[in-house]
């Protein structure tokens, strides 16, 4: 199971990567941390003509701190989070979302940037940042722009970025210390990508409420009522049927065990906020 | 195309010309004749690659070695004389932690990590940090058993 | 860092003793040498380009002309004999396998053409650059599509799609369902899956120029077997070919057959007199590897109401694939469901019928447990099914009819001899470690947090051993009905036994040793067992079947014995003493009052034969062969029980506890027979909850890789706690019997009870494996059993 022939660049600033990617002839591909992407090669299912390697940009690794925000470079490794080597301004969530992705030798490399540019509809990050509100940072020919992740991933696997971009940074705003977050992941076994993962938050002081369910056949979706009902206080009876309800209308084409699959992660990620 | 990368192996510095398909598996298997990383499957998820970049775990199956330049790389064999891996390596060996082997190497390595890390793990904790190596003849009990082993006895130590 | 650095020190050494594995030394230190790291000057590898579809005629293989003299078709390899594996049962409906497909493609994964280039990679390249004519046929990708009335033959000279069937009846079945108060049908299937050694197979042929010998490496289980295979395949004489099984990473019997790869790469190494070698990658191994387990079941038991067996009817489909596997065959599977389907139940009417079909799907071949698995999962699924019914516990119904060891050795239904054991004594065992009675408050209280708990046991009997008797009367183009042991004393009084088994995880490096060590007095240190070479050890029949320990134990408890009766004779001549006066221990020959090192008689046997006592032969080199004294098999049984906590919010399902007590009859190293059934159970389990290599409609197989097929890893099995009973069997050496696959018999059986017992409050029942969280919302949400 080996790749087809392939160049290699070895990018030295984002301008560098954009050039380079602009600069090829036949496909061209950016190589973060290469653990979705190097399994694609060796299947031979994706053919890239050109890999441009982002990982010797240094400017890629690094986190920026504002008050209301932390700024990630895409290439920051899920085991900076799980290490706590990078700050976390969302109460340890994403610290566990990250503890929670594949296995450690997978997360020593694989990168929050290279997650959300695969945009597989069951990557841990993708329902987590959806959650999160965050936004990404895209660099290309023509210049930056930011996109909220919400826009940028449309699709299964189908992004908004556009030709010769890369993702640069991650943005994410910080929570309050009031708010509290549930993260309920159903995988078939440990490392697996998940079959349902919900993420709630609730800050009953500020009085907001997200809930987003994910890893179904589609992006992940932000449950707007049950949040609702959830920072009304709703008893879980109560809020399971909101739910159900709105997994009904916003994902009519479950079978009846998908619903039920998806409703339980839902409300028992919104449970964790309440204990 | 082949394109140069210098890397170190097991503490020896290596210059060398490859394909930017070859992974690292295959370099050190086939070029290096270190033949303790083993092939499971070649898509990141058996485990039985992995290898020490920079001195944490990762599959040389899926790392390119054209993009480890200045990487510094340990493979079982280079841990040969490794106080810790000596202690792990004696584990599994008194609590029946192998069968066919073939899972061994990466399982060592991941063990040792793992230590590193938790250097009193629960079970669960021990279970969990080795999910992401597969073996297909122990069930895991001996292997849960050496490393729990291998923790008391460097603890001791 | 060498063996001896290992701190191996073990004062017990013989039957019985845990021995710490000699063979931990080489693959504890990353030094074990498997297919792919052996090497030989000037190989080439080779990539096969593999059919994509599952049946279509084959046309034209467009090669680009620079790559004329790197891709093999058919045609180039034609000197070569197809693979064809045949019963004696003049019905069976035979294949031809050749090396690469000819004029048609029967299985995505089928071989149309061998590439090769100095690396892999190039060889992958050269294959993706050929071009395909292929004339898609209707795909067979189902047995129901193949066996339907007007259904297209994938053999077009066979009368059906189906390979062999079957019809067995056996004592009075009208009176059966005549007497019986409760008749219950079921429909149980399993999902097709892989056997997954984590070392895929490989092949290495090259002409070894100074012995004249095409020599040919596999990554096999059964070397010398192999070698009369090529032999024959390639019309050479069979003194001039070698099998040598390197390290060989598990194989769980998907190693143990003639494979059309292997038949490929001996065929292109001779013809291009050129070093071959081909190391199947994952993706081959799920699509290309013989598959397993794949059965449905139609079976009504009945009883009376105390759950008292009185007769089962059984019907057995077996999806045998698109070519009979070499030397199994594609009827065997489906045999053996119907020769243990009673299994440790006394049965006293039984009808089975059975079907091998043949589909345009991967051939199957066997794996751990074989027939067995099915067998069991259908037997013990009806039996709990038929305590519900009958609002009975099921221990009770199984107690009631588990053979009793007072009817030992008992014969039954189908033939089968069950040599020894008390199957109700291993189901208390097991009823009493797992603490029904605590599960059963457990489940009246409920779950703070919801979940159903469950309790499910199975109990099985297992044929290990067996020898002529038995597979005469399988019908294979091969009996297996003994085997060798040469043991060689060396001058320096150390030990090599030369056995023609294989051993590739089992122990058998030091278990073998531990057998000459309880004859000899020698450490296990020192004893070397060498294996898996064809001209290194008499011939030998390699290692399935759960028969090594039991065979080449035997033949090399008998070589050894005579051994030591000689060594016992020149030692004491060397003592001034006589034959029985000496014990032979610690590595020397004793009298009471003093000793020699085996070394010094092995001096005198080999280097001062002036030494040896008057007639005495010198040598020290002494053959054996083996068979058990009854060749029908020696039935190793337990009985698993497990606990299970299902969600039935998600399907999430955990084991809370799962036991085995188990009877191999006398162990030879406890550490290894416990590790052999952990292994097997949680292959079990992976059959019971994991693995499935499902097929689309267009004869696609679904999961190709370790993205998609999933095998437990170490959070999903639980500790298994292990209980022993040694009740010795009455016609091996040391009361030994076979335990390789026990651990994988019963796990799906005692799971998906566990389940049915776990979500009986919902309605809801599981019929087929593997139990995943969805299908268990499924069944749930219906309400009544699942559906496939």
């Amino acid at each position: 199971m080996k790749p087809a022939p392939f160049s290699y660049y070895r990018a030295t600033s984002v301008e560098d990567a954009i050039a380079a990617l602009s600069g090829a002839d036949g496909m061209a591909a950016v190589l973060a941390g290469g653990q979705s992407l190097v399994p694609m090669l060796n299947l031979r299912l994706s053919p890239v003509d050109h890999l441009i390697d982002l990982r010797p940009i240094a400017a890629l690794s690094r986190q920026e701190e504002t008050p209301e925000a932390i700024c990630y470079g895409a290439l920051t490794t899920h085991a900076a989070f799980e290490d706590g080597a990078v700050p976390d301004g969302t109460n340890g969530l994403m610290r566990y979302a990250a503890s929670h992705i594949a296995y450690r030798a997978v997360r020593n490399r694989g990168t929050l940037g290279g997650a959300l540019a695969l945009a597989d509809p069951a990557a841990d990050w993708l329902t987590t940042a959806v959650a999160l509100d965050a936004s990404v940072t895209l660099t290309g020919p023509d210049g930056q722009r930011y996109l909220a992740i919400t826009d940028f991933v449309v699709g299964p696997y189908y992004t908004q970025i556009a030709e010769h971009e890369i993702i640069d940074s991650v943005v994410v705003p910080r929570r309050s210390a009031t708010e509290r977050w549930g993260y309920y992941k159903v995988a078939p076994k440990v490392g697996e990508y998940a079959k349902s993962l919900a993420v709630a938050l609730v800050d009953s002081e500020k009085a907001s409420a997200r809930l987003v369910i994910g890893a179904w056949s589609d992006v992940p979706l932000v449950l707007e009522a049950s949040a609702i009902a959830l920072l009304d206080g709703a008893k879980k009876n109560d809020l399971t049927m909101v739910v159900q309800n709105e997994l009904d209308l916003k994902m009519p084409s479950l079978s009846p065990a998908e619903r039920r699959l998806h409703t339980a992660t839902a409300v028992r990620a919104a449970e964790q906020t309440r204990s | 195309m082949k394109q140069s990368v210098s890397l170190t192996v097991n503490g020896r510095p290596v210059e060398t010309t490859v394909e930017p398909r070859l992974s690292l598996a295959d370099f050190l298997r086939l070029e290096l004749r270190l033949t303790a990383t083993h092939l499971g499957c070649e898509h990141g998820v058996c485990g039985a690659c992995t290898v020490l970049i920079d001195g944490e775990p990762a599959r040389s199956c899926i790392a390119l070695t054209v993009s480890l330049s200045d990487a510094q790389i340990t493979t079982l064999e280079g841990l040969a004389d490794d106080p810790a891996m000596q202690v792990i390596k004696q584990a599994f060996h008194d609590k029946h932690g192998l069968q066919c082997g073939f899972c061994t190497s990466g399982m060592l390595i991941s063990t040792r990590d793992l230590l590193k890390r938790t250097p009193n793990p629960s079970e669960n904790t021990v279970r969990n940090g080795l999910s992401g190596n597969l073996c297909r003849c122990t069930g895991y009990q001996g292997i849960v058993r050496a490393v729990l082993k291998a923790a008391e006895d460097l603890a001791a130590s | 860092m060498g063996y001896s650095d290992l701190n191996h020190s073990d004062t017990k050494q013989g039957i019985g003793a845990s021995v710490k594995r000699n063979e931990d030394a080489r693959l504890v230190n990353g030094q074990g040498t498997y297919l792919a790291d052996l090497e030989i000057p000037g190989t080439l590898e080779a990539a096969f380009i593999r059919s994509p579809v599952a049946h279509a005629r084959l046309g034209a293989v467009k090669v680009p002309s620079e790559y004329n003299n790197h891709v093999f078709l058919a045609a180039d390899l034609d000197f070569a004999h197809p693979i064809v594996a045949a019963t004696d049962d003049p019905q069976f409906q035979s294949t031809k396998q050749f090396a690469l497909a000819k004029n048609k493609v029967r299985y995505v994964g089928e071989m149309i053409a061998v590439c090769i280039a100095p690396t892999r990679a190039q060889a992958e390249d050269i294959a993706q650059s050929c071009e395909l004519e292929l004339d898609e046929l209707p795909a067979l990708w189902d047995m129901d599509v193949a066996t339907s009335p007007d259904a297209l033959l994938i053999h077009e000279h066979w009368r059906d799609n189906i390979y062999l069937k079957t019809d067995v009846s056996v004592g009075d079945l009208e009176r059966a369902r005549k007497e019986a108060t409760v008749s219950l049908s079921k429909s149980l299937s399993m999902g097709r899956h892989g056997a997954v050694p984590l070392e895929c197979r490989g092949v290495l042929a090259h002409h070894d120029r100074r012995l004249n010998e095409l020599t040919v490496y596999s990554s096999t289980q059964f070397p010398h077997v192999l070698r009369t295979c090529i032999s024959r395949a390639l019309d050479l004489p069979e003194s001039q070919v070698r099998v040598i099984a390197p390290d060989v990473g598990g194989g769980f019997g998907a190693k143990g057959n003639f494979s059309p790869e292997e038949l490929t790469i001996a065929a292109l190494a001779m013809k291009l007199n050129q070093p071959i070698r081909w190391i199947e990658d994952r993706r081959e191994n799920l699509i290309a590897s013989p598959h397993a387990r794949e059965h449905r079941y139609d079976v009504t038991v009945h009883a009376n109401n105390d759950g008292l067996i009185l007769g089962i009817e059984a019907m057995i489909r077996v999806d045998a694939g698109a070519y009979s596997v070499w030397p199994w065959t594609a009827a065997m599977e489906a045999g053996m469901v119907v020769g243990i389907l009673p299994g440790p139940y006394h049965v006293p009417a039984y009808a089975a019928k059975s079907q091998s079909i043949c589909t345009n799907k991967t051939p199957m071949g066997p794996y751990r447990g074989v027939g067995r698995t099915g067998a069991c999962f259908a037997m013990d699924v009806m039996i709990d099914a038929l305590a519900r019914e009958l609002h009975l516990d099921p221990a009770d119904v199984r107690l009631l009819n588990l053979i009793k060891p007072e009817d030992m050795p008992y014969q039954s239904i189908t033939g089968k001899q069950y040599d020894s054991g008390d199957y109700p004594e291993a189901a208390r065992k097991a009823l009493d470690a797992i603490d029904v009675g605590a599960i059963r408050s457990r489940q009246a209280t409920g779950e703070k947090d919801n979940r159903l708990i469950g309790f499910g046991m199975s109990s099985y009997t297992e044929q290990t051993a067996h020898g002529t008797a038995e597979w005469v009367s399988r019908g294979l183009p091969v009996v297996f009905g003994y085997e060798p042991a040469l043991a060689r004393l060396t001058p320096d009084g150390k030990l090599i036994l030369h056995v023609g088994i294989q051993n590739h995880g089992q122990g058998l490096e030091t278990t073998l040793a531990q057998v000459a060590s309880e004859e000899l007095g020698i450490a296990v240190a020192d004893v070397v067992v060498r294996h898996g070479d064809s001209s290194v050890s008499p011939y030998g029949m390699g290692t399935f079947g759960s028969r090594s320990m039991t065979m080449a134990g035997g033949a090399v408890s008998v070589a050894c014995g005579q051994l030591a009766d000689k060594v016992k004779r020149i030692g004491a001549h060397l003592l001034q003493s006589t034959a029985d006066a000496v014990t032979l221990f610690d590595g020397r020959v004793h009298t009471e009052t003093a000793s020699v090192p085996l070394a010094e008689v092995a001096e005198a046997a080999t280097l001062h034969p002036e030494r040896l006592p008057e007639g005495e032969e010198p040598g020290l080199d002494i053959s054996a062969v083996y068979e058990p004294k009854r060749s029908t098999g020696a039935f190793s049984y337990a009985t698993h029980a497990c606990v299970m906590a299902v969600d039935p919010g998600t399907g999430e399902m955990e084991i809370l506890d799962y036991v085995v007590v188990h009877d191999c009859g006398r162990m030879v190293n406890p550490m290894i027979v416990e590790a052999q059934v952990v292994g097997g159970v949680a292959q079990g389990l992976g059959t019971a909850l994991y693995e499935e290599i499902p097929y689309d409609d267009n004869g696609q197989p679904l999961s190709s890789t370790f993205l998609d097929y999933m095998i437990p890893g170490c959070a999903e099995v639980p500790n298994v706690r292990m209980l022993h009973i040694e009740t010795p069997s009455p016609h091996t050496q040391y009361g030994i019997k076979g335990l390789g696959e026990g651990g994988a018999i019963s796990p799906p059986a005692a799971v998906v009870n566990a389940l049915n017992d776990a979500l009986k409050s919902l309605g809801a029942e599981i019929t087929q494996t593997p139990v995943t969280p969805l299908r268990i919302l499924e069944a749930i949400e219906s309400g009544t059993a699942s559906s496939s």
